[in-house]
């Protein structure tokens, strides 16, 4: 079974060398491009209490695992420095900020608004399966979501058929995403 | 017969030479890509010395025996200060696996004490091949463990 991982949990992991098992840097933020499904990189803070921004960025490509308790990279020099990474990780558009955008399916129905993504984890990590949204009847829940779909900043236009695969917990979407992917013809 | 890093710290160091008792095991300098002990420290903190694996004439269960007094030198870079200040101590420390998920504690090493090569680490009550040893740093030691075993 796949690990699920949410941004929030991802956020404050430390960022570990495989081979000299030190802690470089920790997630200070999540950089997803959301037309491609998929995290681009992560801004980074330096690591203790009240360390600050670190100049440098990781880029997912560059990452050899995303896990529970680490985001894992070969060596040190995985890390790129901001100057010098594409714009949208070193500057990334506030549109990409995916947070409070409504969820509306195809024909017009509103799920919820998104909380939270989530994010699959492991060695070949970094693809947004899902979405924690916010149900209007109040508490939460989580979204499959298709490889690709139309987001503006303001909403997220989804197939009608998300509402069915609506989970109240990331094993439940785990489960779901699968099927609900098969079902829309995808992979 | 192989021996563990739990029985060996502590473990009296003895000149072959002299016969002269020169201090105790205080740490053990493990090589990740080689997987073995290349060097043991001995004696604590600013005192530590350092004895490369090949300075020994015999890793028995009651001494350790060293060519001779010389065969103790003082740490040379870096990394050998770190592991002679305890930094690099594989026992207690946090083991990760390269996925980037807590295994759990290292609770023990075991190794051969003709060759100095690991055998096996156990963490969390589960014995890991020293095959799967990827890297050992002051934050975690790192270990490759099947995906598939790993995710339940």
């Amino acid at each position: 079974m796949k690990l699920l991982l949410s941004g929030t949990s991802i956020r404050g992991l430390p960022i570990v060398t495989v081979t000299t098992g030190e802690d470089l840097a920790e997630v200070r933020d999540i950089i997803y491009r959301p037309e491609a499904g998929r995290i681009v990189g992560f801004t980074l803070n330096k690591r203790g209490r009240f360390a600050g921004r670190c100049k440098e960025v990781l880029l997912t490509e560059h990452v050899h695992a995303i896990g529970r308790d680490a985001v894992m990279v070969t060596d040190a020099s995985q890390l790129a420095d901001r100057d010098q990474a594409s714009s949208e990780v070193a500057a990334p558009e506030a549109r990409r900020d995916v947070t409070d955008n409504d969820v509306l399916t195809e024909a017009g129905v509103s799920l919820g608004q998104i909380r939270d993504v989530v994010i699959l984890a492991g060695a070949d990590g970094g693809e947004v399966v899902g979405y924690q949204i916010e149900l209007p009847s109040g508490g939460s829940g989580y979204i499959p979501s298709p490889a690709q779909l139309a987001i503006s900043g303001d909403a997220l236009v989804v197939p009608d058929v998300t509402e069915e695969f609506l989970s109240h917990d990331l094993v439940g979407l785990g489960a779901a995403v699968d099927e609900f992917r098969a079902r829309l013809g995808i992979r | 017969m192989s021996d563990q890093f739990t029985a060996v710290l502590g473990r009296k160091v003895v000149s072959r030479e002299s016969a002269e008792e020169l201090g105790n095991v205080s740490h053990m300098i493990v090589d990740a890509e080689q997987r073995r002990i290349v060097a043991v420290t001995v004696g604590k903190r600013r005192k530590a010395r350092v004895v490369d694996w090949e300075g020994f004439t015999g890793f028995g269960p009651d001494a350790v025996l060293v060519t001779a007094e010389s065969s103790l030198r003082e740490p040379q870079d870096a990394r050998e200060q770190a592991a002679a200040s305890g930094e690099l101590e594989l026992l207690g420390r946090r083991a990760l696996s390269d996925l980037g998920n807590l295994l759990g504690e290292i609770g023990d090493v075991s190794f051969d004490p003709e060759t100095g090569a690991l055998e096996t680490i156990l963490v969390g009550g589960h014995n890991h091949p020293a095959t799967s040893l990827l890297g050992v740093g002051s934050f975690a030691v790192i270990l490759h463990v099947d995906e598939a075993a790993e995710v339940k």
